[in-house]
Protein backbone atom coordinates (compact mmCIF):
# COMPACT_ATOMS: atom_id res chain seq x y z
CA UNK A 1 0.00 0.00 0.00
CA UNK A 2 1.69 3.52 -0.89
CA UNK A 3 -0.37 7.10 -1.17
CA UNK A 4 -0.69 7.90 -4.59
CA UNK A 5 -2.82 10.57 -4.57
CA UNK A 6 -2.73 13.19 -2.14
CA UNK A 7 -4.66 16.65 -1.58
CA UNK A 8 -1.49 18.49 -1.45
CA UNK A 9 1.37 17.12 -2.16
CA UNK A 10 2.11 15.36 -5.44
CA UNK A 11 3.82 12.54 -6.77
CA UNK A 12 3.48 12.96 -10.71
CA UNK A 13 6.59 14.03 -10.91
CA UNK A 14 8.47 11.29 -8.96
CA UNK A 15 10.07 8.73 -10.88
CA UNK A 16 12.04 6.83 -8.33
CA UNK A 17 14.10 3.70 -9.35
CA UNK A 18 12.56 0.44 -8.59
CA UNK A 19 15.07 -2.00 -6.34
CA UNK A 20 14.66 -5.91 -5.86
CA UNK A 21 15.72 -7.45 -2.75
CA UNK A 22 14.95 -10.84 -0.77
CA UNK A 23 12.67 -11.03 2.57
CA UNK A 24 12.79 -14.75 3.72
CA UNK A 25 13.77 -16.37 0.39
CA UNK A 26 11.31 -15.07 -2.01
CA UNK A 27 11.96 -11.32 -4.28
CA UNK A 28 10.38 -8.24 -3.61
CA UNK A 29 10.69 -5.25 -5.32
CA UNK A 30 10.87 -1.28 -3.33
CA UNK A 31 11.18 1.88 -4.32
CA UNK A 32 14.89 3.94 -4.17
CA UNK A 33 14.18 6.14 -1.00
CA UNK A 34 12.43 3.29 0.93
CA UNK A 35 13.28 1.95 4.18
CA UNK A 36 13.46 -1.72 4.00
CA UNK A 37 10.08 -1.50 6.24
CA UNK A 38 8.92 0.57 3.98
CA UNK A 39 9.17 -1.40 1.28
CA UNK A 40 7.98 -4.46 3.18
CA UNK A 41 4.98 -2.59 4.43
CA UNK A 42 4.12 -1.42 0.89
CA UNK A 43 4.32 -4.77 -0.46
CA UNK A 44 1.62 -5.95 2.48
CA UNK A 45 3.93 -7.30 4.84
CA UNK A 46 2.67 -6.34 8.53
CA UNK A 47 4.09 -8.90 10.79
CA UNK A 48 8.07 -7.37 10.91
CA UNK A 49 8.60 -10.25 14.13
CA UNK A 50 7.88 -12.18 17.06
CA UNK A 51 8.12 -11.39 20.70
CA UNK A 52 11.26 -13.11 21.73
CA UNK A 53 9.46 -14.57 25.02
CA UNK A 54 5.47 -15.05 24.19
CA UNK A 55 5.97 -15.31 20.34
CA UNK A 56 3.15 -12.97 19.94
CA UNK A 57 3.62 -10.84 16.36
CA UNK A 58 4.94 -7.49 16.56
CA UNK A 59 3.91 -4.98 13.78
CA UNK A 60 5.45 -1.71 12.18
CA UNK A 61 5.57 0.52 15.96
CA UNK A 62 7.52 3.48 16.31
CA UNK A 63 8.91 3.87 12.91
CA UNK A 64 11.78 6.24 14.01
CA UNK A 65 14.26 3.31 15.16
CA UNK A 66 13.39 3.19 18.89
CA UNK A 67 11.30 0.38 19.96
CA UNK A 68 12.62 -2.74 18.42
CA UNK A 69 9.08 -4.08 16.65
CA UNK A 70 10.95 -4.34 13.67
CA UNK A 71 14.37 -6.32 14.42
CA UNK A 72 15.51 -8.22 11.37
CA UNK A 73 18.82 -9.99 10.54
CA UNK A 74 19.96 -8.21 7.51
CA UNK A 75 22.69 -9.63 5.10
CA UNK A 76 23.38 -11.84 8.06
CA UNK A 77 23.35 -8.89 10.67
CA UNK A 78 21.37 -9.31 13.38
CA UNK A 79 19.09 -7.06 15.00
CA UNK A 80 18.81 -4.35 12.47
CA UNK A 81 16.23 -1.81 13.00
CA UNK A 82 14.64 -2.01 9.58
CA UNK A 83 13.13 1.00 10.45
CA UNK A 84 15.40 3.00 10.02
CA UNK A 85 17.32 1.23 7.50
CA UNK A 86 17.66 2.52 3.47
CA UNK A 87 16.79 -0.32 1.03
CA UNK A 88 19.45 -1.56 -1.04
CA UNK A 89 19.32 -4.01 -4.21
CA UNK A 90 20.17 -7.21 -3.82
CA UNK A 91 19.53 -7.00 0.25
CA UNK A 92 18.75 -10.26 2.08
CA UNK A 93 16.83 -9.59 4.93
CA UNK A 94 15.00 -12.67 7.36
CA UNK A 95 12.53 -12.34 10.11
CA UNK A 96 14.39 -13.12 13.01
CA UNK A 97 13.61 -15.92 15.38
CA UNK A 98 14.37 -15.09 19.07
CA UNK A 99 17.24 -12.60 20.21
CA UNK A 100 19.30 -12.86 16.92
CA UNK A 101 22.19 -14.86 16.49
CA UNK A 102 25.48 -12.81 16.24
CA UNK A 103 27.74 -14.39 13.58
CA UNK B 1 12.14 8.80 67.10
CA UNK B 2 14.60 6.96 69.31
CA UNK B 3 15.60 3.23 69.20
CA UNK B 4 18.04 0.91 70.55
CA UNK B 5 20.18 -1.68 68.30
CA UNK B 6 22.69 -3.86 69.25
CA UNK B 7 24.59 -3.33 65.77
CA UNK B 8 23.73 -0.43 63.33
CA UNK B 9 25.54 -1.35 60.10
CA UNK B 10 25.57 1.42 57.05
CA UNK B 11 25.45 0.47 54.19
CA UNK B 12 22.94 -1.33 52.01
CA UNK B 13 25.15 -3.53 49.57
CA UNK B 14 25.91 -6.99 49.52
CA UNK B 15 28.56 -6.32 52.20
CA UNK B 16 26.05 -4.59 54.73
CA UNK B 17 23.46 -7.40 53.76
CA UNK B 18 25.36 -10.03 54.05
CA UNK B 19 26.99 -9.21 57.89
CA UNK B 20 23.48 -8.60 58.96
CA UNK B 21 22.67 -11.97 57.64
CA UNK B 22 25.12 -13.59 59.43
CA UNK B 23 24.99 -11.72 62.27
CA UNK B 24 21.36 -12.50 63.08
CA UNK B 25 22.30 -16.21 62.31
CA UNK B 26 24.28 -16.34 65.24
CA UNK B 27 21.63 -14.99 66.94
CA UNK B 28 22.27 -10.97 67.15
CA UNK B 29 18.57 -9.36 68.02
CA UNK B 30 17.94 -5.96 67.10
CA UNK B 31 20.81 -5.48 63.84
CA UNK B 32 19.63 -2.59 61.95
CA UNK B 33 21.23 -2.09 58.38
CA UNK B 34 20.67 1.51 57.71
CA UNK B 35 20.70 2.71 53.79
CA UNK B 36 20.75 6.46 52.31
CA UNK B 37 18.85 5.16 49.42
CA UNK B 38 17.47 1.53 47.70
CA UNK B 39 19.29 -1.68 48.36
CA UNK B 40 21.95 -2.27 45.96
CA UNK B 41 21.53 1.80 44.94
CA UNK B 42 25.44 1.94 45.26
CA UNK B 43 28.59 -0.26 44.06
CA UNK B 44 26.64 -3.64 44.36
CA UNK B 45 23.76 -2.73 42.13
CA UNK B 46 26.74 -1.14 39.34
CA UNK B 47 29.20 -3.40 39.19
CA UNK B 48 30.23 -6.45 36.70
CA UNK B 49 28.74 -8.78 38.38
CA UNK B 50 31.48 -11.65 38.00
CA UNK B 51 33.01 -13.79 40.34
CA UNK B 52 36.17 -15.65 40.36
CA UNK B 53 38.31 -17.64 42.25
CA UNK B 54 41.56 -17.09 39.85
CA UNK B 55 43.54 -14.83 42.30
CA UNK B 56 47.30 -13.72 42.74
CA UNK B 57 47.30 -14.44 46.17
CA UNK B 58 46.49 -17.02 48.46
CA UNK B 59 43.84 -15.51 50.80
CA UNK B 60 41.84 -13.71 48.18
CA UNK B 61 41.74 -17.50 46.15
CA UNK B 62 40.35 -18.50 49.73
CA UNK B 63 37.51 -15.97 50.13
CA UNK B 64 36.62 -16.39 46.29
CA UNK B 65 36.35 -19.97 46.75
CA UNK B 66 34.37 -19.42 49.80
CA UNK B 67 31.90 -17.45 48.00
CA UNK B 68 31.73 -19.55 45.28
CA UNK B 69 30.44 -22.58 47.38
CA UNK B 70 28.15 -20.35 49.04
CA UNK B 71 26.48 -18.59 45.64
CA UNK B 72 26.17 -22.68 44.73
CA UNK B 73 23.84 -23.12 47.11
CA UNK B 74 22.67 -19.70 47.49
CA UNK B 75 19.06 -20.06 46.86
CA UNK B 76 19.10 -23.06 49.57
CA UNK B 77 20.37 -21.58 52.34
CA UNK B 78 18.91 -18.31 52.08
CA UNK B 79 15.62 -19.65 51.56
CA UNK B 80 15.30 -17.45 48.53
CA UNK B 81 12.03 -18.15 46.61
CA UNK B 82 13.27 -16.89 43.04
CA UNK B 83 16.80 -17.25 41.64
CA UNK B 84 19.97 -15.20 42.04
CA UNK B 85 20.86 -16.52 38.64
CA UNK B 86 24.44 -17.82 39.21
CA UNK B 87 26.00 -18.93 36.15
CA UNK B 88 29.02 -21.17 36.08
CA UNK B 89 30.32 -20.55 32.88
CA UNK B 90 33.92 -19.57 33.78
CA UNK B 91 36.45 -16.78 33.23
CA UNK B 92 38.97 -16.71 30.47
CA UNK B 93 41.73 -14.76 31.66
CA UNK B 94 43.83 -13.34 28.61
CA UNK B 95 47.18 -12.97 29.07
CA UNK B 96 48.71 -10.15 26.62
CA UNK B 97 52.13 -9.70 27.62
CA UNK B 98 55.13 -12.01 28.70
CA UNK B 99 54.81 -10.28 32.13
CA UNK B 100 51.28 -11.63 32.18
CA UNK B 101 52.03 -15.05 31.07
CA UNK B 102 54.70 -15.84 33.91
CA UNK B 103 52.41 -14.01 36.55
CA UNK B 104 49.41 -16.27 35.14
CA UNK B 105 51.01 -19.52 35.22
CA UNK B 106 52.44 -18.65 39.22
CA UNK B 107 48.63 -17.75 39.81
CA UNK B 108 47.30 -21.26 38.38
CA UNK B 109 50.10 -23.26 40.81
CA UNK B 110 49.18 -21.24 43.48
CA UNK B 111 45.13 -21.65 43.00
CA UNK B 112 45.72 -25.37 42.01
CA UNK B 113 47.45 -25.67 45.57
CA UNK B 114 44.24 -24.35 47.22
CA UNK B 115 41.86 -26.62 45.08
CA UNK B 116 41.15 -24.36 42.55
CA UNK B 117 40.94 -26.27 39.00
CA UNK B 118 42.07 -23.16 36.62
CA UNK B 119 44.29 -24.44 33.93
CA UNK B 120 46.73 -22.50 31.43
CA UNK B 121 45.96 -22.26 27.93
CA UNK B 122 47.54 -21.93 24.75
CA UNK B 123 45.97 -19.03 22.64
CA UNK B 124 43.98 -21.81 20.25
CA UNK B 125 43.14 -23.58 23.18
CA UNK B 126 41.38 -20.15 24.81
CA UNK B 127 39.47 -19.84 20.68
CA UNK B 128 38.39 -22.93 21.81
CA UNK B 129 36.05 -21.87 24.53
CA UNK B 130 35.46 -18.25 23.39
CA UNK B 131 35.51 -19.02 19.08
CA UNK B 132 34.53 -14.98 18.25
CA UNK B 133 37.89 -14.53 20.24
CA UNK B 134 40.88 -12.47 18.40
CA UNK B 135 43.43 -15.26 19.54
CA UNK B 136 46.43 -13.37 17.72
CA UNK B 137 45.78 -10.40 20.67
CA UNK B 138 46.80 -12.78 23.29
CA UNK B 139 49.96 -14.77 23.75
CA UNK B 140 47.51 -17.49 26.45
CA UNK B 141 44.95 -17.72 28.79
CA UNK B 142 43.53 -19.02 32.28
CA UNK B 143 40.47 -20.14 32.79
CA UNK B 144 38.11 -22.30 35.99
CA UNK B 145 35.21 -23.68 35.09
CA UNK B 146 34.20 -22.45 38.73
CA UNK B 147 33.76 -19.05 38.23
CA UNK B 148 31.01 -17.48 36.93
CA UNK B 149 28.59 -14.43 37.28
CA UNK B 150 25.34 -14.10 39.25
CA UNK B 151 22.52 -11.35 39.82
CA UNK B 152 23.22 -8.75 42.41
CA UNK B 153 19.82 -7.17 42.44
CA UNK B 154 18.62 -10.86 43.53
CA UNK B 155 21.77 -11.67 45.59
CA UNK B 156 21.56 -8.86 47.60
CA UNK B 157 17.72 -8.76 47.80
CA UNK B 158 17.91 -12.88 48.76
CA UNK B 159 20.39 -11.68 51.74
CA UNK B 160 18.34 -8.98 53.25
CA UNK B 161 14.86 -11.28 53.08
CA UNK B 162 16.86 -13.66 54.87
CA UNK B 163 18.08 -11.45 57.04
CA UNK B 164 14.49 -10.02 57.90
CA UNK B 165 12.93 -12.91 58.72
CA UNK B 166 15.85 -13.46 61.54
CA UNK B 167 14.85 -10.15 62.85
CA UNK B 168 16.74 -7.47 61.28
CA UNK B 169 15.77 -4.10 60.27
CA UNK B 170 16.60 -2.83 56.94
CA UNK B 171 15.82 1.04 56.81
CA UNK B 172 16.14 2.24 53.18
CA UNK B 173 15.94 5.81 52.21
CA UNK B 174 17.57 6.98 55.57
CA UNK B 175 21.08 8.57 55.70
CA UNK B 176 23.56 9.20 58.66
CA UNK B 177 24.16 12.23 59.15
CA UNK B 178 26.52 11.67 62.18
CA UNK B 179 27.77 9.12 64.87
CA UNK B 180 28.32 10.14 68.35
CA UNK B 181 31.34 8.82 70.12
CA UNK B 182 31.76 9.09 73.80
CA UNK B 183 35.17 8.55 75.54
CA UNK B 184 36.39 6.91 72.56
CA UNK B 185 33.30 4.42 72.73
CA UNK B 186 30.47 4.27 70.00
CA UNK B 187 26.96 5.68 71.50
CA UNK B 188 24.40 5.88 68.51
CA UNK B 189 23.95 7.48 65.25
CA UNK B 190 21.90 10.18 63.90
CA UNK B 191 19.83 9.27 60.69
CA UNK B 192 17.25 11.20 58.47
CA UNK B 193 14.41 9.35 60.43
CA UNK B 194 15.68 9.77 63.99
CA UNK B 195 18.52 8.68 66.82
CA UNK B 196 19.17 4.81 66.84
CA UNK B 197 21.23 4.08 70.28
CA UNK B 198 24.30 1.50 69.63
CA UNK B 199 27.61 0.47 70.89
CA UNK B 200 28.41 -1.19 67.76
CA UNK B 201 28.82 0.58 63.63
CA UNK B 202 29.72 -1.35 60.73
CA UNK B 203 30.73 0.97 58.07
CA UNK B 204 30.27 -0.80 55.31
CA UNK B 205 29.49 1.89 53.05
CA UNK B 206 31.71 1.28 49.60
CA UNK B 207 32.68 3.98 47.61
CA UNK B 208 31.35 6.95 50.78
CA UNK B 209 32.78 4.51 53.60
CA UNK B 210 35.77 7.90 54.20
CA UNK B 211 32.63 10.22 54.81
CA UNK B 212 31.34 7.75 57.41
CA UNK B 213 34.73 7.52 58.93
CA UNK B 214 35.48 11.67 58.98
CA UNK B 215 32.32 11.55 61.15
CA UNK B 216 34.02 9.40 63.97
CA UNK B 217 37.31 11.22 63.10
CA UNK B 218 38.93 8.30 61.60
CA UNK B 219 41.02 8.62 58.17
CA UNK B 220 40.13 5.71 56.60
CA UNK B 221 43.56 5.45 53.80
CA UNK B 222 40.80 4.25 50.57
CA UNK B 223 39.85 6.56 47.80
CA UNK B 224 36.90 6.40 45.62
CA UNK B 225 37.07 5.85 41.89
CA UNK B 226 34.74 6.09 38.95
CA UNK B 227 34.40 2.64 36.89
CA UNK B 228 32.32 2.41 33.86
CA UNK B 229 30.71 -0.72 32.06
CA UNK B 230 28.25 -0.20 29.02
CA UNK B 231 25.46 -3.04 27.73
CA UNK B 232 24.49 -3.85 24.59
CA UNK B 233 21.00 -5.08 22.89
CA UNK B 234 20.85 -8.64 23.54
CA UNK B 235 21.46 -11.77 21.20
CA UNK B 236 21.48 -15.38 21.86
CA UNK B 237 23.60 -16.99 23.86
CA UNK B 238 27.37 -17.07 22.16
CA UNK B 239 29.78 -16.80 25.21
CA UNK B 240 29.79 -18.69 28.27
CA UNK B 241 32.68 -17.78 30.06
CA UNK B 242 33.80 -13.39 31.76
CA UNK B 243 36.37 -12.98 28.93
CA UNK B 244 38.60 -10.70 31.10
CA UNK B 245 42.19 -9.02 30.25
CA UNK B 246 44.37 -6.64 32.99
CA UNK B 247 46.87 -5.28 30.77
CA UNK B 248 44.31 -5.36 27.60
CA UNK B 249 41.93 -3.50 30.29
CA UNK B 250 38.33 -5.14 29.65
CA UNK B 251 36.22 -7.36 31.01
CA UNK B 252 32.95 -8.66 29.73
CA UNK B 253 30.32 -11.17 30.14
CA UNK B 254 26.71 -12.11 28.30
CA UNK B 255 24.57 -12.26 30.64
CA UNK B 256 21.68 -14.64 31.03
CA UNK B 257 19.32 -12.46 29.31
CA UNK B 258 21.17 -11.83 26.08
CA UNK B 259 22.78 -8.18 27.00
CA UNK B 260 26.80 -7.90 27.17
CA UNK B 261 28.15 -6.21 29.87
CA UNK B 262 32.18 -4.65 29.14
CA UNK B 263 33.83 -2.35 31.51
CA UNK B 264 37.24 -1.59 32.68
CA UNK B 265 39.68 0.57 34.94
CA UNK B 266 40.81 3.79 33.90
CA UNK B 267 43.80 5.18 36.12
CA UNK B 268 43.32 8.63 34.83
CA UNK B 269 40.10 8.70 36.60
CA UNK B 270 39.61 11.64 38.93
CA UNK B 271 39.46 10.15 42.40
CA UNK B 272 36.25 11.93 43.70
CA UNK B 273 32.65 10.93 43.91
CA UNK B 274 31.08 11.15 40.60
CA UNK B 275 29.41 8.22 38.74
CA UNK B 276 28.12 10.24 35.65
CA UNK B 277 29.25 8.38 31.97
CA UNK B 278 31.49 9.86 29.82
CA UNK B 279 31.86 9.54 26.11
CA UNK B 280 35.75 8.84 26.73
CA UNK B 281 34.97 5.85 28.29
CA UNK B 282 32.45 4.19 25.53
CA UNK B 283 35.25 5.26 22.81
CA UNK B 284 37.75 3.33 24.55
CA UNK B 285 35.91 0.39 25.79
CA UNK B 286 34.15 -0.37 22.48
CA UNK B 287 37.88 -0.09 21.19
CA UNK B 288 38.96 -2.48 23.19
CA UNK B 289 36.61 -4.67 23.03
CA UNK B 290 36.43 -4.96 19.40
CA UNK B 291 39.90 -5.87 18.93
CA UNK B 292 39.98 -8.63 21.33
CA UNK B 293 36.30 -9.88 20.41
CA UNK B 294 35.45 -8.78 16.53
CA UNK B 295 32.09 -9.44 16.55
CA UNK B 296 31.01 -7.18 19.26
CA UNK B 297 31.51 -5.02 16.94
CA UNK B 298 28.00 -5.29 14.98
CA UNK B 299 26.34 -5.02 18.83
CA UNK B 300 24.33 -1.86 19.34
CA UNK B 301 25.41 -0.47 22.58
CA UNK B 302 22.03 0.24 24.77
CA UNK B 303 23.62 2.01 27.48
CA UNK B 304 26.19 3.13 29.91
CA UNK B 305 26.30 3.84 33.75
CA UNK B 306 28.99 4.09 36.15
CA UNK B 307 29.62 3.21 40.17
CA UNK B 308 32.24 3.52 42.23
CA UNK B 309 35.51 1.12 43.42
CA UNK B 310 36.62 1.70 46.91
CA UNK B 311 40.08 1.16 46.57
CA UNK B 312 43.20 0.46 49.13
CA UNK B 313 46.67 0.69 48.62
CA UNK B 314 47.13 -3.13 47.77
CA UNK B 315 43.63 -3.75 46.02
CA UNK B 316 42.51 -5.97 49.38
CA UNK B 317 39.69 -5.04 51.79
CA UNK B 318 39.93 -3.71 55.02
CA UNK B 319 38.09 -5.77 57.46
CA UNK B 320 37.63 -5.52 61.35
CA UNK B 321 38.08 -2.60 64.36
CA UNK B 322 40.12 0.15 64.73
CA UNK B 323 41.97 1.51 67.59
CA UNK B 324 40.71 5.03 67.47
CA UNK B 325 36.84 4.27 68.41
CA UNK B 326 35.51 1.43 69.97
CA UNK B 327 32.98 -0.30 68.44
CA UNK B 328 33.49 1.22 65.51
CA UNK B 329 34.13 -1.88 62.48
CA UNK B 330 35.50 -1.56 58.86
CA UNK B 331 34.34 -3.58 56.16
CA UNK B 332 35.70 -1.45 52.84
CA UNK B 333 37.84 -0.50 50.57
CA UNK B 334 37.18 -4.18 48.39
CA UNK B 335 38.86 -2.59 44.99
CA UNK B 336 36.32 -3.84 43.04
CA UNK B 337 35.89 -6.81 44.23
CA UNK B 338 33.16 -6.62 46.75
CA UNK B 339 30.47 -8.12 45.67
CA UNK B 340 32.34 -11.72 44.49
CA UNK B 341 33.45 -11.85 48.25
CA UNK B 342 30.24 -10.92 49.65
CA UNK B 343 29.34 -14.05 51.86
CA UNK B 344 33.05 -13.98 53.15
CA UNK B 345 32.87 -10.31 54.12
CA UNK B 346 28.91 -11.29 55.71
CA UNK B 347 30.53 -14.66 57.49
CA UNK B 348 34.29 -12.86 58.79
CA UNK B 349 32.72 -9.60 60.28
CA UNK B 350 30.23 -11.72 62.25
CA UNK B 351 32.95 -13.18 63.47
CA UNK B 352 35.45 -10.48 64.16
CA UNK B 353 32.04 -8.30 66.24
CA UNK B 354 30.71 -11.55 68.31
CA UNK B 355 35.25 -12.51 68.83
CA UNK B 356 34.98 -15.66 67.53
CA UNK B 357 37.77 -16.93 65.50
CA UNK B 358 37.41 -16.19 61.73
CA UNK B 359 36.73 -18.81 59.11
CA UNK B 360 39.57 -17.31 57.09
CA UNK B 361 42.26 -15.19 59.02
CA UNK B 362 41.71 -11.73 57.90
CA UNK B 363 43.93 -10.15 60.93
CA UNK B 364 46.43 -8.95 58.64
CA UNK B 365 43.73 -7.00 56.27
CA UNK B 366 43.57 -4.49 59.46
CA UNK B 367 43.42 -0.52 58.43
CA UNK B 368 46.61 0.28 59.70
CA UNK B 369 48.73 -1.88 57.88
CA UNK B 370 49.01 0.68 55.21
CA UNK B 371 50.85 2.86 57.78
CA UNK B 372 52.61 0.07 58.84
CA UNK B 373 54.12 -0.57 55.19
CA UNK B 374 52.74 -3.99 55.44
CA UNK B 375 50.99 -4.18 52.20
CA UNK B 376 49.32 -7.75 50.50
CA UNK B 377 49.37 -6.71 46.97
CA UNK B 378 46.79 -8.38 44.82
CA UNK B 379 48.74 -8.66 41.44
CA UNK B 380 45.26 -9.98 39.29
CA UNK B 381 42.89 -6.84 39.32
CA UNK B 382 41.45 -4.74 36.78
Amino acid sequence: MRIEEHPILSFENEKRKKIKFIFDGKEYEGLEGDTIASALHAAGVKVLGHHYANNRPRGFYCAIGNCSSCLMTVDGEPNVRICVEELKEGMVVETQKGKGELK
Amino acid sequence: MTKTASVVIIGGGISGCAIAYNLAKKGVKDVVVVERSYLTSGATGRCGAGIRTQWGTERNCKLAKFSVDFFENANEILGYKRDIEFKQGGYLIVAATEKEVEQFKKNVELQNSLGIPSKYLSPQEAKEIVPHLDETKILGATFCELDGHLNPFHTTEAFAQAAERLGVEIMTFTEVVGIDVEGDKIKGVHTTKGYISTPIVVNAAGGYCRQIGDMVNVDIPTYSERHQILVTEPVEPMQEPMVMGFSLNIYTQQVPHGSFLIGRGDPTEPKDLRITSSWQFMEKMAKTACDLLPALGKLAVVRQWAGLYNMTADAQPIYGPVKEVEGFYLAVGFSGHGFMLGPATGQIMAEIILGEPTTIDVSDLDKDRFARGELVLEPSVV
